[in-house]
């Protein structure tokens, strides 16, 4: 049941558009002293705010529920280039523009794109708020995509890639991790796009992508800080009001079957030491056991005195660093840690270990105490997230996008506050399986068994 | 026991939490030659023997609070800082206490950080990004504290002892020698108060003398390329020394080097980036410290065009100093620098942050307070002016991460006026 619409929403829709007529939707609590207030267009664009006038600045972002998981092979990265040609032209704003008036009122302007979605984000001195919703709404329905932009762009991502992946170890390393444990869900697919594939794409692939996804029913608004309602959804109601929705696509979605094996890939590349990633199917963001595999994960790696720190860098002195990633993403995707050795340590003595750690949290329970400093570090960055009005947008637009639930991360507080030491004890058992589980080791060039030179990939 | 002289509040209630530094005037600067990594070392031998705990103990206890603890060492400061929800705040006060005044400094637990800090330094070899900062940094500031490494070497790591990070730390953190910020949902009388508390239980000691020498510049253009196998991408940074936050036209010349290298729409990003696609990133930067600091370009080209990267990287650098700025791009700069201002100052913790650095930096009176006002009234012979006497043309460093043999002619040919060239295997240290 929709609330009462106040007067001045009637007033907005008695001179809107067709497509700019607002619809308010229910008011969701933000934690215990803010709120998020939602709107719809009848075009589809949703409207999430957070009032709070404790700074005079707004965080104005644009969240579209596209990602690399709606890619095909051949045509991979194209989710991720895309975000960049946002940046380049529009029919109305030559090459450099766009960038050059955000700075003129002193914006920050940056973009994002992962699996499930591509966010673009525009933190602005409040009092030029108009300029930014109007900027935002021409770039999403009248982006200039010449092969010349396109040609130049793809150099930059090729460029960013080689940054990121080519030369990054650690970067290489989780790209494989990925590709291998995913055989047919998109999440396989790095969102960086293969380069191959980036180098590619044309300038037509660019437009069909746009027409595709690039839609008001395909986005959320999210604003956070020093504007009140009335005055954001009269300024996205004029400026997306003529706007029409697009016609989406039905994803064509491939559940990733079980992983009933362990898949080992060996890499040799120009580092000092040995490093292993490990990578188990784990539970989607929205899953009810998603926030215990969290917590266990603060248990295992957060923070120095946890158990693969406090055993495997500290006791053993095996490895340098020890990493825990748990995906948070609308579908079930990966748990993985990460563990560089020390020198003259090998990657089977941090399995080894990693295992007998694993083998512990699978046979008996956590301590309370564990569990409570867990859950203390969680609810702290939780908080710490939300200091600006840009944390607080980052945060709604995540929640809503990938669960469609704005107050997401207070609700994941409270679940979190709900489990016991059984709860980790059957999520461990349930995902972090010795028997199914995908591990890439990755070895110095030159060490004993290099029988490969430079880009060596050996499957084992 | 007299109270802190420098105490700095920012009360905010918008979220329950508290944030603080304490900040000390010394930092790794005052190592002894042959003595690199001892700031560090100590610091955090410190922070993780609070009160004579062990060291998991310790963080268990922190992590217990929701609160987190971290201690840093720079060239000119030593930082203490935390967040901590409001409820916790007296229990890791308490803590806080236990690490400041009452560190175990046991010895096993040093010889464990000596080892961490040795491991740390070979996995360092990984990033690129990195050692092109760090190898700039040695050979900009060569023979000065500056450019002396902060963690130290498995050299001179191996001649710290307990007894030298305990005097170490007995000046670093005398009460007199300590600035302290708070942030957050605390008043300002609790504020002093635990500002009090903390300075009570440490030893009362002077603040100590900065007897760091201002860095000059070696003359001439030198190539460092930090030799790695298979490198696709290069890692390339191009600079000398920069700004004094105590020059007089210290404001005109970030505000011409946001017209050159600061934002997206600056010069480099536009040539660079924009037009030509040959890095993901094309910044300058013009980083303050207590002393002279460095002016640097940073630009990662993939290999093949890093020469000619290099080449016009050093052809806008000479068209800057030349030709200036023009009015218009003044016009766009100052109003970018004074509208996102209100991004520096949006949250109490970023308030308490610049008062600090001016207190610790020993940055000119107003230096943030007056920044607005000071943007506002640069001009463009002021801008111009700066740029033609402070950005190094001939004194140059090019530091450069990439394979040696594919690509070292090439980009010596790049560098006109090219004096000296180093190769440095990327594993030499």
């Amino acid at each position: 049941m929709h609330p009462p619409a106040p007067a001045w929403l009637a007033e907005l829709n008695a001179a809107a558009t067709h497509w700019g007529q607002v619809e308010r939707l229910p008011p969701v609590a933000f934690g215990p002293a803010l709120e998020v207030e939602r709107y719809r267009l009848a075009n589809g664009l949703e409207v999430a705010l957070i009032e709070d006038h404790s700074a005079p600045v707004v965080a104005y972002h644009t969240w579209f529920r596209v990602g690399s998981r709606h890619e095909r092979p051949g045509k991979t990265g194209i989710a991720h280039l895309f975000e960049h040609l946002m940046f380049r032209e529009t029919e109305t704003l030559p090459e450099g523009e766009f960038d050059r008036r955000l700075e003129e009122i002193g914006a920050e302007n940056n973009a994002s794109t992962w699996l499930d979605w591509t966010s673009y984000t525009i933190n602005v001195p409040a009092e030029s708020l108009p300029l930014v919703v109007g900027l935002e709404s021409e770039r999403m329905s009248r982006l200039v995509l010449s092969p010349e932009i396109v040609a130049s762009e793809k150099e930059v991502v090729a460029n960013e890639r080689r940054y990121r992946v080519e030369d990054d170890v650690e970067g290489t390393a989780n790209e494989v991790l990925w590709s291998t444990a995913f055989t047919c869900h998109g999440y396989g697919i790095p969102t960086i796009g293969w380069m191959a594939d980036i180098e590619g794409f044309t300038a037509e692939d660019c437009r069909a992508f746009y027409r595709t996804y690039y839609a008001p029913n395909d986005a959320i608004v999210v604003a956070a800080g020093d504007v009140t309602p009335r005055a954001l959804v009269e300024l996205v109601s004029r400026a997306y009001g003529g706007l029409p929705p697009a016609e989406l696509p039905i994803e064509d979605v491939h559940p990733e079957p079980p992983q009933t094996d362990v898949r080992t890939r060996e890499l040799r590349r120009p580092t000092p030491t040995e490093k292993i990633s490990v990578g188990w199917h784990g539970p989607a963001m929205g899953d009810f056991d998603h926030p215990a595999v969290s917590l266990l994960a603060e248990v295992l790696t957060g923070g120095r005195a946890s158990r693969l720190h406090a055993r495997l860098v500290r006791e053993l002195e095996i490895a340098t660093d020890v990493r825990v990633f748990v995906g948070p993403f609308r579908d079930p995707s990966l748990i993985e840690v990460s563990v560089a050795a020390r020198p003259g340590h090998t990657a089977e003595e941090l399995v080894d270990a990693l295992d007998r750690e694993l083998e512990r949290v699978r046979a008996e329970p956590v301590l309370p105490d564990e569990l409570e400093r867990g859950r203390a570090r969680l609810e702290l960055a939780l908080l710490s997230g939300l200091e600006t009005a840009e944390g607080k947008a980052s945060t709604v637009g995540f929640y809503e996008t990938v669960l469609r639930r704005p107050a997401g991360a207070f609700e994941r507080l409270e679940a979190l506050a709900a489990l016991g030491p059984s709860d980790l004890l059957r999520v461990a058992r349930r995902y972090l399986r010795a028997d199914a589980r995908t591990v890439v080791i990755v070895r110095p060039e030159g060490t004993p068994g290099d029988a490969t030179t430079g880009d060596g990939e050996a499957a084992a | 026991m007299s109270a802190p002289t420098h105490v700095v509040v920012e009360s905010s209630a918008a979220l329950p939490l508290v944030t603080f530094a304490i900040s000390s005037f010394s930092g790794a600067a005052t190592d002894p030659p042959g003595h690199e990594g001892l700031a560090r070392l100590a610091t955090k031998l410190m922070r993780r023997t609070g009160g004579g705990l062990d060291a998991l103990e310790l963080d268990a206890r922190i992590d217990r609070l929701g609160a987190a603890l971290s201690a840093e060492v720079s060239p000119s400061t030593t930082t203490l800082s935390g967040t901590v929800l409001s409820r916790s705040l007296d229990a890791l006060v308490d803590l806080v206490i236990d690490v400041v005044a009452r560190p175990g400094l046991a010895e096993a637990e040093l010889d464990r950080i000596r080892r961490e800090t040795i491991a740390e330094l070979v996995e360092a070899r990984d990033d690129d990004r990195g050692l092109v900062r760090r190898w700039f940094r040695r050979k900009v500031f060569e023979g000065h504290p500056y450019g002396r490494p902060t963690a130290g070497t498995p050299a001179t790591l191996a001649r710290l002892d307990r007894a030298s990070a305990r005097a170490h730390l007995e000046r670093t953190f005398a009460s007199s020698n300590l600035a302290f910020a708070f942030a957050g949902d605390l008043s300002e009388a609790r504020a002093q108060e635990i500002a009090n508390r903390i300075a009570t239980a440490l030893r009362l000691g002077p603040r100590l003398a900065d007897d760091v020498t201002e860095p000059t510049a070696r003359p001439g253009r030198r190539l460092i390329l930090v030799d790695k196998p298979e490198r696709t991408q290069t890692q390339i940074l191009i600079g000398g020394l920069g700004t004094h936050p105590h020059d007089p036209d210290h404001v005109a010349l970030h505000v011409a080097n946001t017209i050159f290298g600061g934002t997206f729409s600056a010069r480099l990003t536009r040539e660079v980036r924009s037009k030509r696609g040959w890095s993901y990133g094309a910044y300058s930067g013009l980083p303050i410290d207590r002393h002279r600091q460095a002016f640097t370009m940073w630009t990662f080209p993939k290999a093949s065009d890093a020469a000619a990267c290099i080449r016009l990287e050093l052809e806008l650098l000479e068209a800057w100093r030349r030709d200036g700025i023009t009015p218009e791009e003044l016009a766009q700069a100052k109003s970018y620098l004074v509208r996102s201002h209100a991004f520096s100052v949006d949250t109490a913790g970023k308030r308490a942050s610049h008062q600090l650095d001016e207190i610790v930096y020993d940055l000119p009176a107003g230096y943030h307070s007056r920044y607005l006002d000071e943007v506002r009234a640069v001009t463009l012979a002021a801008c111009n002016e700066a740029v033609h006497a402070r950005i190094p043309e001939r004194d140059l460093v090019v530091t450069v991460v990439a394979t040696a043999s594919e690509l070292q002619s090439e980009l010596q040919a790049a560098i006109p006026g090219l004096e000296h060239t180093e190769i440095i295997p990327f594993d030499s240290d």
